[in-house]
Order: structure tokens, then sequence, then C-alpha cells
């Protein structure tokens, strides 16, 4: 970067009033671009190499999910909300049905919030897994060869969908809650699957930290690249490891408890370097955190019913109060899932009449302009990488 | 120089994994996973039931087609008549199609059904050349019905397993294996409500 270019730098530039034909290239980086993890456009403002200004684009991906909300009923809604983020979907029911079930003053039994816990914490797991194996592969080529890393998160996340599926049915879309507790049950020898499974991860996650920490490329590309300060973080509304690494203490499981939560400890951790590498480092040890609440849990779920009301006969047997309105947050491996519900819709209240969701993807998405420009085309994909946007969840 | 000595640190862990065990399997030594080794709970594709007394169970209720959230069931209910296995008059299935294009898999018709008579199986149904093969009609669901495995799940199994008050009512022996394998199926309701 040279002085010129330095000067330049201003992510709330107006195009209008430089002269933008004189020397300013204008480049789109996606719709379509294996990087974005999706379908994202990104316009980017160059002069050379250096980026001057960057504008994300979302809404390749909308699909009408809020709108869809006002039309099915609240049994009929848990499938749907499977799909919006469609890397972690086990915690995007429980935000649903956690939202529907404070609204209706549902009580749900013990055995069931701990499971939904367990629940949580693997699929955090397997979000974090498949972040990791992306992202180095995104920043390409550091990390012994672009794809190993990628091979290596793939083949720890299979297992875990391997225990989902054997409790819920499915590998991805489960539908596995609804108001007021769980529709499975936990099977035979699932315990034990799980607890194989995390032995394993817990063997061979020191490695990959390893191969990323001690790479002084993978260094190189990290560290001082995308930096989003405290104060900007803030005002963006980042939630989730995303502001923990821009030092920011917040956490929802250990600040506003949900499920079993409020049982247990749970360590949040915490980074001040504000750039790609501490959102790597809080990742990583996000997940080791995981691996220990999952295993202190296994054999401590307790006995009882796992659905607090009765079992899901007709479509709308369901009635949200009229004219109610609340909103719910829980983490998700994203961030902050929140979901603005207004009861008393159609179908005499069985559906929501508003239900809005606010998807910590989309918010990341705000500290694009700033976290990019200065840097280089290259770190476009190692930012975009490092803040983990779903496009699905962007742009519902 | 850091782009050198990154390299090598790179390729050292490629060096490594010359001399561990294989931990990914060749498609040639193990095939793909069949059916029966799928998880009991596995969910793929449907099938229509008899019921104890070899009629068909279904009752063309309807409830079915009015929880899909993706409206993909379509019933056609027929006259009511007596059956000649019990002799009890009742409603009958006329038509019945279900749209594999549109099917999210998320077993809400089997959870509602008041008579067992849809469940899901575990083998995914062969790709088709024409949309219309992927459309499962009554006799294409009928046929399923011997063609197992089925997953465990029906309506009566997955309301036991739902039951609010069960681990709770002193009597019952609430332990592990109760809850994981919810043994006898309670007898199936009347009709539709």
């Amino acid at each position: 970067m040279n002085l010129r270019q330095r000067d330049r730098i201003n992510p709330h530039l107006d195009l209008d009033t430089v002269d933008a034909a004189a020397d300013l290239m204008a480049l789109n980086m996606g719709p379509q671009h294996p990087s974005t993890h999706g379908v994202l456009r990104i316009k980017l403002f160059l002069d050379g190499e250096v980026i001057i200004k960057a504008v994300p684009y979302p809404g390749y991906l909308h699909r009408g999910v809020e709108k869809l909300c006002e039309r099915l009923t609240c049994v009929q809604l848990t499938p749907i909300f499977d799909k919006h983020d469609y890397v972690a979907p086990m915690t995007n029911e429980q935000a649903l049905n956690i939202a529907l079930e404070r609204m209706l003053g549902v009580e749900v039994p013990r055995r069931a919030r701990y499971m939904r816990t367990i629940l949580a914490e693997l699929q955090r797991l397997a979000s974090h897994l498949l972040w990791l194996g992306t992202f180095t592969l995104d920043i390409g080529g550091t990390i012994g060869g672009g794809a190993s890393l990628m091979m290596y998160t793939f083949r720890e996340r299979e297992p875990i969908l391997d225990v989902f599926e054997m409790l819920t049915g499915a590998r991805f879309h489960y539908n596995t809650h609804q108001v007021g507790g769980n529709r499975h049950d936990i099977p035979d020898g699932w315990a034990a699957a799980v607890k194989t499974c995390m032995d394993q991860l817990a063997a061979r996650m020191p490695e990959y930290e390893e191969q990323c920490v001690t790479n002084s490329v993978f260094l190189m590309r990290t560290k001082g690249i995308g930096v989003i300060e405290t104060p900007l973080a803030l005002e963006l509304g980042l939630t989730g490891p995303n502001l923990r690494a821009s030092g920011v203490d917040l956490d929802l499981r250990r600040d506003a408890p949900f499920h079993a939560y409020d049982e247990i400890k749970v360590n949040v951790a915490v980074s001040n370097g504000c750039d790609t590498h501490a959102r790597f480092e809080v990742r990583i040890a996000e997940m080791y955190e995981s691996i220990r609440i999952v295993r202190e849990l296994i054999d401590n779920v307790p006995e009882g019913p796992i659905c607090s009301l009765k079992p899901v006969r007709t479509v709308n047997q369901i009635k949200l109060p009229e004219g109610k309105q609340m909103y719910t947050a829980i983490e998700t491996p994203r961030g902050e899932l929140g979901t603005w519900l207004i009861g008393g819709g159609a179908e005499k209240g069985a559906c929501p009449y508003r239900l809005k969701i606010r998807p910590p993807s989309l918010h990341a998405m705000a500290a694009l302009p700033y976290a990019l420009v200065g840097h280089t085309v290259s770190d476009v994909v190692a930012v975009l990488g490092s803040l983990d946007p779903i496009m699905g969840e962007v742009d519902r | 120089m850091n782009y050198i000595s990154g390299s090598w640190s790179a390729l050292s862990v490629t060096l490594r994994n010359f001399f561990r065990p294989i931990t990914t399997q060749s498609r040639l030594d193990k095939p793909a996973r069949l059916p029966e080794e799928r998880a009991e709970r596995y969910r793929a594709s449907f099938a229509l039931v008899h019921d104890e007394h070899g009629d068909t169970a279904c009752i063309a209720c309807k409830i079915c087609e009015n929880i899909c959230p993706s409206s993909v069931i379509t019933v056609v209910p027929g006259p009511k008549a007596e059956s000649p296995n019990t002799g009890k008059k009742r409603a009958w299935l006329e038509d019945f199609t279900l749209d594999l294009q549109g099917c999210i898999y998320c077993e809400l018709c089997v959870q509602v059904c008041p008579a067992d008579a849809i469940v899901m199986r575990r083998v995914q149904e062969i790709p088709g050349y024409q949309r219309e093969d992927l459309v499962l009609t009554m006799d294409r669901l009928y046929a399923n019905e011997t063609a197992k495995p089925h997953t465990w799940a029906n309506a009566s199994k997955l309301k036991e397993m739902q039951d609010p008050t069960r681990g709770l009512a002193p009597a019952a022996e609430a332990t592990d294996a109760s809850a994981a394998a919810p043994a006898a199926p309670a007898a199936p309701p009347a009709g539709a409500p």
C-alpha cells in the first residue's frame, strides 16, 4: 500500500465525488464465487490491488421464510426453521421453539432441556468444524496443500451427524423439537456413541490447531487482517464469536441462560485481538469448551418425560395469544439468534401474526465494509471466512 | 523466507501422514451403507400399511394433508363401507398421492396419523427419468409396505415416546431401556376425531 492508496481508504467513500472512472476499478466478487460461503456478492473498489471501498450485496438466497411464518401454523414451522441456517439447523429449531414456549408460558421438562443443551453443543461443534475446514480452504494452500484440513474436519463432522441420525432419523433437517419439549427420546447406545465421537475429536483437535498456529504463512495471512475494533463491533451489533474476538465478554449461554445452561458452568472464550486470528482463536477455544460440556452432560441426563404438552395431533393445536409480543434470543454457533414474535395471526391464532428473525450473520456482514478496506483482494476470503456468515441466514 | 518455512511446516504434516495408519476407507473395501445398516430411525421414503385385520389402515381423515408444511400430500376419501374382515362400517381411501419433489421429510404426517397408516422407510426412492417417477401414488405406497426396512416409528410409538406423563407415574418403571425402545405400541385410536 503506498501513501496515495492509504489516503484514499474510506469505507464511507461517496463514489459520486471522486473521479471513479479515472483509476478506481470496480470488481464484483461473487455471487458465484466459491469462497463467499453461498451466494454473496461483494462489490470491491480497487486502487491497484488495495481495497478502497467494499459493498456487500446480500439477497440472492431470499426464500421468504418470514412471510411463510405468517401462513404456516406453529406446529408446521419447526421443519421450515431448519432451513434458514443450513449449517446449524438444530439451534434454529431451538430458537423458534423457545420463543413459542416463552410466549405460551410452557415449561420444558428437565430431560428435554438437558437433551437440548447436548444437541446445541454438538451442533456448535459440527458448525465450527465446517467453519474451520472452509476457512483454511479459503486462505488456501497454506495448511498443507489447501484442502487437507477440510478433509479432516469433514471427517470429524461425520460422526456428529451420525449421532444426530441415530437420535432424530435425519442427518440434517431434523425436526426433533416441538413446543414443550423434544420429539425423539434418546435411543439405546446413544450416549456411548456420543462419547466415542467426543473422544475421537478431543484427541485430534490439538493437531488441527497446531497445524494452523505453528504455520508462519497462516499467521501472516490472519494476524492484523480484518480488524474490527470493540466500539465498531458493538455499534454494528456483532454477536457470538465475532464479538468475543473484539474483546467483549458476552455470551447468552452464560448471561441469559436458556436450556440447562443455568445448571452448568460455561467458560466464555474472549480475545482482544479484534482481527481474523482472534476470531480463529475464539472459535477453537469454543470447540474445546463444547467438547467439555457434552462430556459433562452426557452421563447426567435426568429421567422423565421429554415433552410437557400433549403430542401433536392436529395442525392448529397450539394457539398464540392475540396481541402479545416477545423477543427471545439464544446463542447459536454464529451468535445471538433472536426471534421477534407477535401472536394472533391467521387460522384463529395458530399462526404467528409476525415472526421477525434477527440473524447473527447479517450483522457480521455489516462489518465487511470496515474490515476489508486497506487490504488486498486475497484477504477478502480470509476476512469473510473468519466472520463465518451463512447466506441462508442472512437472506432468509 | 516465511513462505518457505511455512510451506515446509505444512508439507511436513503431509509427510507425517505417510507413516500413519490409513483412516479413510476406500469405496472398494466397503460399499455404501446398506439400508439395514442405517440408524433405526433413519427416514427416507414412505409407505402405507395395512392394519392387523388385513384392511388398509388409512381412513382418509386428511390430517396429514393439512399438516404437511409443503403441501405435497393429496388425499381423496372414498365412500363409507363395511369392512370385509371385521364387518364394521368405516371410511376408505379412494386415492392418495405424495409428491417427493417437494417433501422435506419432516415426519409430521407420520406423527399425526390417527390410524398408524403412514410410516417411513429407511430406503430412498431410486432416481427417475421423469418428474412423475418421484410422485408416490397409492399403488406405489402400498407396494412399499412389503419392501422393508421401515423405520421404527409410527404415530402411536411417537406419541407414546412424547407422552408428557411418561416416567412420572409411580407404577411405571422409567428405565432408560423403556425410554429408548417403546416396546408395545398402544392400541390404534378408533377413528378420526
